[in-house]
């Protein structure tokens, strides 16, 4: 059975709204944040608030870094904006479309131009590293040559060319995350979510991983990148948002966006 | 696109990778089902067949206790038509019938000279039309020839047709029953088999899901899957009985109850109807599992 128990991973509850049809991300306009928070709160059931009345506007083409503690509500904030979990309150936008309001078949177009790094990876075990990182773009249709070309490019520079053909269980938890990493990243998504992308990587790693972000992020993707690891936002020059027990704490970086904490 | 067949053919071969010892078990159930009812099927059609051949020379006689005379022939034939249409009606006097059976004793001829040529009765054979071929068909129509004027009685093979219609009407309960069997076993084996396609792939299900997959690249697969069984389960049926066919009829050739029936394999229209059938009904199972396991 795929969808099971009351936090479904791979649904959200169908609602009686009007289904909207939904806009693409690649085509939104730039001066607009693509991503858009609004008093979002989410409790997990019977009453534990991960995420409390939380404000947050991501322009379309940033990088921005999401720190704070564990269990200060990160991977939380990013699930509900992939459609995995839903705010108990407030509005989620991506691209202008309200997540509370489109329907199943239009989520999963959503989620096609959405690459996420999941913190506990969510790769196939018992599928080779190019299997894994080839899944997002077979499931776009894109042609096997397109698809063998990229796979190579990811591995490249992701420095795990070597283990191409490894079952994806016999890899270390480094290796798993950049097989991760590179799945997320497969199809240059217009939006990026990345949850404790380096929680498993040296030092050396964690450069490959930022810099194919950066790069991600120079040819137009907008990235949202969750993490306590400081030394990859310490010297960053992108905006870094502190989300603290559920609650913005002051802390706000250089690009000032509109960002309400109540 | 041109890849999505491609990658939905590339799915199916996952999947069957999978779990092939399953595979091999529906693959193998369809085809016994597909087997067992084509059997039968096989042989309530031919001796249907036999049965209708046989018919052709059905008749209805009727022993009258004297001649008719030629006047009172036009009398008879309406009231036979009376009841219903009729192929053709004879009339058989005492002389006919006497000189008919001498030409098929023949050779033994002499054993009639004692008896004179009135020791046979007349009798009106009457040949129903096709139609009226049925065993409550023809009870009536002899109750009916009981009432006509200085009729004796009426015989048609009663005793022979009724138990060929017994006969007839058990084989097809049989065929029935067997073609449940077909549809209940191959749907339950291929709903339950994709049902432990969908639970063992559950992680990458899943996954596929968060990647955005649609509906149509998750199920496909599953469909293409089902139908492969279908069409793979009732060749092998349909082979496996076309060699016992052959077998059978090698071994069991010379003047044998076989031959007698003239027994012959189905129609390649009707082994495409049973293979279509199969196929759908696999299709139908996959539908079934995919409804229930995967929430569209
Ligand atoms: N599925 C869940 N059910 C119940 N509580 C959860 C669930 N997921 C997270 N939480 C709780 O919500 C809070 C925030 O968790 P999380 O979003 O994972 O924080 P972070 O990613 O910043 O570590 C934590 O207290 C965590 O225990
Ligand atoms: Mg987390």
């Amino acid at each position: 059975m795929v969808d099971n128990g009351s936090t479904p991973a791979g649904s959200i509850p169908r609602n009686n709204q009007k289904p909207v049809l939904i806009k693409m991300l690649k085509s939104f306009p730039d001066d607009m944040p693509i991503v858009d928070i609004v008093k979002a709160t989410k409790v997990y059931p019977p009453d534990i608030i991960a995420v409390q009345n939380v404000s947050l506007a991501v322009g379309k083409g940033e990088l921005v870094f999401l720190t704070g503690m564990s269990g200060a509500g990160k991977t939380t904030l990013l699930k509900m904006i992939c459609c995995i979990e839903r705010p108990t309150k407030g509005v989620i936008e991506v691209a202008g479309n309200d997540l509370s309001r489109i329907r199943q078949s239009e989520i999963q177009k959503l989620r096609r131009q959405i690459g996420v790094v999941y913190q506990d990876f969510k790769i196939l075990p018992r599928q080779t590293v190019y299997e894994n990182i080839a899944i997002p773009m077979e499931v776009m249709y894109r042609s096997p040559k397109v698809i063998r070309k990229r796979v190579g490019q990811l591995l490249e520079i992701l420095g795990i060319t070597h283990k191409r053909e490894v079952q994806a269980a016999k890899l270390s938890r480094g290796e798993q995350q950049r097989v991760a990493i590179a799945r997320a990243a497969a199809n240059a998504p217009p939006l990026i979510l990345a949850d404790e992308p380096t929680g498993n990587l040296d030092q050396e790693a964690s450069g490959y991983v930022m810099e194919l972000f950066e790069q991600l992020n120079k040819s137009g993707s907008t990235v949202i990148i969750a993490t306590h690891d400081e030394s990859i936002y310490r010297k960053s020059r992108h905006r870094t948002v502190e989300l603290a027990h559920g609650l913005f704490s002051g802390h706000v970086g250089h690009r000032q966006l509109p960002l309400i904490n109540a | 696109m041109g890849h999505k067949t491609y990658f939905h053919i590339k799915q199916t071969g996952r999947n069957l990778r999978h779990n092939w010892p399953t595979q091999l078990m529906t693959v193998m159930t369809i085809s016994l089902s597909v087997l067992i009812f084509s059997f039968f099927l096989l042989i309530y059609l031919n001796i249907v067949n036999a049965g209708s051949r046989l018919g052709d020379e059905l008749r209805l006689i009727v022993y009258l206790n004297e001649e008719v005379q030629p006047e009172a022939r036009p009398m008879y034939e309406n009231k036979i038509r009376d009841f219903g249409k009729v192929e053709r009606i004879e009339f058989i006097s005492r002389a006919e019938a006497f000189e008919r059976l001498g030409r098929q004793l023949d050779s033994e001829k002499d054993v009639l000279a004692d008896l004179g040529p009135d020791f046979l009765p007349p009798s009106i054979e009457v040949y129903p039309q096709r139609n009226m071929r049925n065993l409550t068909g023809l009870k009536q129509f002899s109750d009916y020839l009981t009432t006509l004027p200085s009729a004796d009685k009426v015989q048609y093979g009663q005793s022979w047709m009724e138990k060929f219609g017994y006969f007839i009407e058990l084989l097809r309960v049989i065929v029935i029953l067997s073609g449940v069997l077909l549809i209940m076993a191959t749907v339950f084996m291929v709903s339950s088999t994709i049902r432990l396609t969908v639970v063992a792939k559950e992680a990458e299900l899943e996954v596929l899901r968060l990647v955005g997959a649609d509906n149509k690249f998750i199920q496909t697969p599953l469909l293409i899957e089902g139908i492969m069984q279908g069409i793979i389960g009732s060749a092998c049926g349909l082979l496996l009985l076309y060699l016992i066919f052959q077998w059978t009829t090698g071994h069991l050739s010379g003047p044998g109850f076989l031959n007698m029936l003239d027994f012959s394999f189905f129609p390649p229209k009707t082994t495409a109807i049973i293979a279509a059938s199969s196929v759908l009904l696999c299709v139908g199972g996959s539908m079934i599992s995919i409804r229930k396991h995967m929430r569209i």
